[in-house]
């Protein structure tokens, strides 16, 4: 029996977990392939993997003939599945928990793994379709990036219909010397809709992990990351935004652990929460004694526009270094008076120019993603999540 | 000449303080006047209570613009109804490129005149020719609002700003300040491009030289909360070369 992080729990305090415990924590059974799927059109240069309720939908796929992904199925087993299971997530620790029920209870995992010196684009499509009674998707990807191999994924999670879908998926990535991943995230799951996930990233020696989340579905959600920049010179730039209307709660645990000398860290948050939507993002840095010379700037900020909005931004440091530069900067505010006025002296209207520095203030997080045709298409959903489609109009899908 | 603003004996307060201390002064269309005066005399105030800056209390006095009673104004209504503030400290406002502002400002003014939406080729053919004028990059349009401008490019960026915008009235709160000559001569032919029969100019500033450029028709000093002095633009002169003490030992 894996026991399930509570509020108790020091890292889960500001995480919705009630749709976790009324879900039916059994692997969604058969996949609902008469649901109406409408998938967003193909990235350019990219394949595409779809998976239904954790499941591969091969006639919604669209792999390259050499591509460097497969989907391995737990019910065969076999050696080359057991080798896949991390060392971390079997180990104790309720952060891992929902990683290990993963490992439990899903049945396919896609395998992605660019050979040395190789590059590869790769788009994976999670969706959600099945109510919680029916059950829980387990979406499980592994990586394996080469030496000197450079990966790109876009990792889509979103709802077809409208049911209250429970998903907890699992994402762990290895990255040899000298590999780069560029990794985006977008979440649009339905508003009813909780999504769970963890994701753990080794970066070796001058690897560079790169991971954009934009987070603007589901009722509850919550991210476990976990990454360990393990070799020399190994980077990670983390950067993440977040929506939050209605009663939504949208929750990070970031963590980075220095281990190797002259590792870095780029980490940038912004979340706006409007209504009584809620925010968590706590960031812990570790820079372990044998990280000298580690450099790591936080900049975590969260807007609040609602009565009843909440955030709870949290940056941590643990050092046990004597050479190290750490900037760590948090800030909870309402928007800034002196731009709303500027705004207003120029003619635009109240309502408008606090779109507009909304829109700002989230755009310095999304227009790190480097995906045009995906930064394109946030863009737009960030627009409707803000309620002023017309009013940005002029700023949309700008490359 | 019909009188563009009329501020009456006005008096305002920020953070508890007497600011403003029953300040009058009139400006006609086609004038321009510039308000000179020691640093704390309560210039920049000024200049945000005309925009309607929150955080100032009016305690006496009335100000009508155009016929309109200035102070019961939104910011927003005040801008729409050609009122125009040129910042002492432009913001950055990163994310919000500068032509869709002025695009913005433009249309909502439109909006306001129950005019249609601005046409969007002759509105950039419009955009560059002010560009020009105003020795700016192209690329400037697709950049933030002011974000990483040096302060002469912000100050240039407000510039540009009013002659796309065409105020009735512009205040221009120390646009000199931080310009170099070079730049300080490009700010000038913009303002004095907009100089006609129909606009009026109110210039604030600390220094003679930006008078040197755009010649004021009149000048006042502003002391202690209220205009202590007025002239034409031998005042700042002879303030050039005396100072303000002369002025408030003679007030």
């Amino acid at each position: 029996m894996i026991s399930m992080p509570t509020n108790r729990d020091e890292n889960w305090r500001y995480a919705n977990l009630r749709p976790l415990a009324k879900a039916r924590p059994e692997a969604v059974d058969a996949q609902a392939a008469a649901a109406n799927i409408t998938l967003p059109p193909l990235l350019p240069d990219y394949e595409r993997w779809v998976f239904v309720d954790g499941r591969l939908a091969p006639h919604l796929s669209a792999p390259a003939f050499d591509s460097c992904a497969k989907v391995l199925d737990s019910r065969a087993g076999g050696e080359e599945f057991a080798a896949l299971l991390d060392a971390a997530i079997a180990t104790e620790g309720v952060d891992f928990a929902l990683a290990r029920v993963n490992g439990a209870r899903g049945e396919e995992v896609l395998y992605v793994a660019p050979p040395d010196g190789t590059q590869a684009r790769i788009e994976i499509i999670f969706v959600a379709t099945a109510a919680a009674s029916a059950g829980t998707s387990y979406p499980r990807v592994q990586v394996h990036a080469g030496r000197d191999s450079h990966l790109r994924i876009v990792e889509r999670h979103m709802s077809a219909g409208s049911a209250d879908s429970s998903v907890n998926g699992a994402f762990d990535l290895a990255l040899r010397a000298n590999a780069v991943i560029d990794h985006c995230r977008l979440q649009n799951c339905g508003d009813l809709a909780s999504c769970f996930d963890t994701l753990l990233a080794h970066v070796g020696e001058r690897g560079t992990y790169r991971l954009r989340t934009v987070t603007l579905g589901g009722l509850s959600t919550r991210s476990t990351i976990l990454v360990k920049l393990a070799g020399r010179a190994a980077r990670c730039e983390l950067t993440a935004a977040s929506i939050a209307n209605g009663i939504q709660t949208h929750d990070v645990y970031a963590e980075i652990e220095h281990a190797g000398a002259e590792t870095v860290t780029r980490e940038l948050y912004r979340g706006i929460a409007t209504d009584r939507g809620k925010l968590g993002f706590n960031g812990m840095m570790k820079v372990n004694e044998a990280a000298q010379g580690a450099d790591s700037e936080q900049s975590l900020k969260t807007l609040l526009t609602g009565a009843g909005a909440e955030a709870a931004v949290r940056p941590q440091l643990e050092i046990h270094t004597d050479r190290v530069r750490a900037i760590h900067g948090a800030t909870t505010g309402k928007l800034d008076d002196q731009m709303l006025f500027y705004l207003l002296s120029r003619g635009i209207d109240r309502r408008t120019a606090q779109t507009l520095l909304q829109w700002a203030f989230i755009e310095d997080a999304v227009s790190r993603v480097e995906v045009a045709a995906l930064r394109a298409e946030i863009e737009v959903l960030i627009a409707a999540q803000l309620n002023e489609v017309s009013a940005l109009d002029g700023l949309l899908g700008k490359p | 000449m019909t009188t563009l603003l009329d501020i009456s004996n006005l008096s305002a307060k920020v953070g508890g303080k007497n600011v403003l201390q029953g300040v009058s002064l009139a400006i006609k269309a086609g004038e321009v006047h510039a308000i000179m005066g020691p640093n704390g005399s309560g210039k920049s105030t000024l200049s945000y209570v005309l925009a309607g800056r929150p955080g100032y209390e009016i305690t006496g006095g009335s100000v009508e613009f155009m016929g309109r009673n200035l102070l019961t104004m939104e910011p927003e209504e005040r801008a729409r109804a050609g009122l125009f503030l040129g910042f002492q400290y432009p913001v950055e406002i990163p994310g919000v490129n500068n032509v869709y502002l002025l695009k913005a400002a433009v249309n909502a003014k439109r909006k306001a005149e129950g005019k249609p939406e601005v046409d969007a080729y002759e509105f950039l053919q419009l955009v560059r020719g002010k560009m020009k004028l105003m020795q700016m990059d192209e690329s400037f349009l697709s950049r933030g609002v002011n974000e990483g401008f040096s302060g002469g490019e912000k100050k240039r960026n407000e510039i540009l700003q009013m002659l796309v915008l065409e105020p009735a009235l512009a205040v221009l709160d120390e646009t000199d300040s931080g310009l170099d000559i070079d730049a300080l001569k490009v700010v000038a032919r913009g303002v004095n491009s907009l100089r006609s029969a129909e606009r009026g100019v109110l210039l604030i500033t600390h220094y003679q030289r930006l008078l040197d450029h755009i010649v004021p028709d009149h000048v006042h000093v502003l002391a202690r909360g209220k205009i202590a002095r007025s002239g034409d633009k031998q005042l700042a002169v002879e303030l050039e070369k005396r100072g303000y003490d002369w002025v408030l030992e003679v007030a």
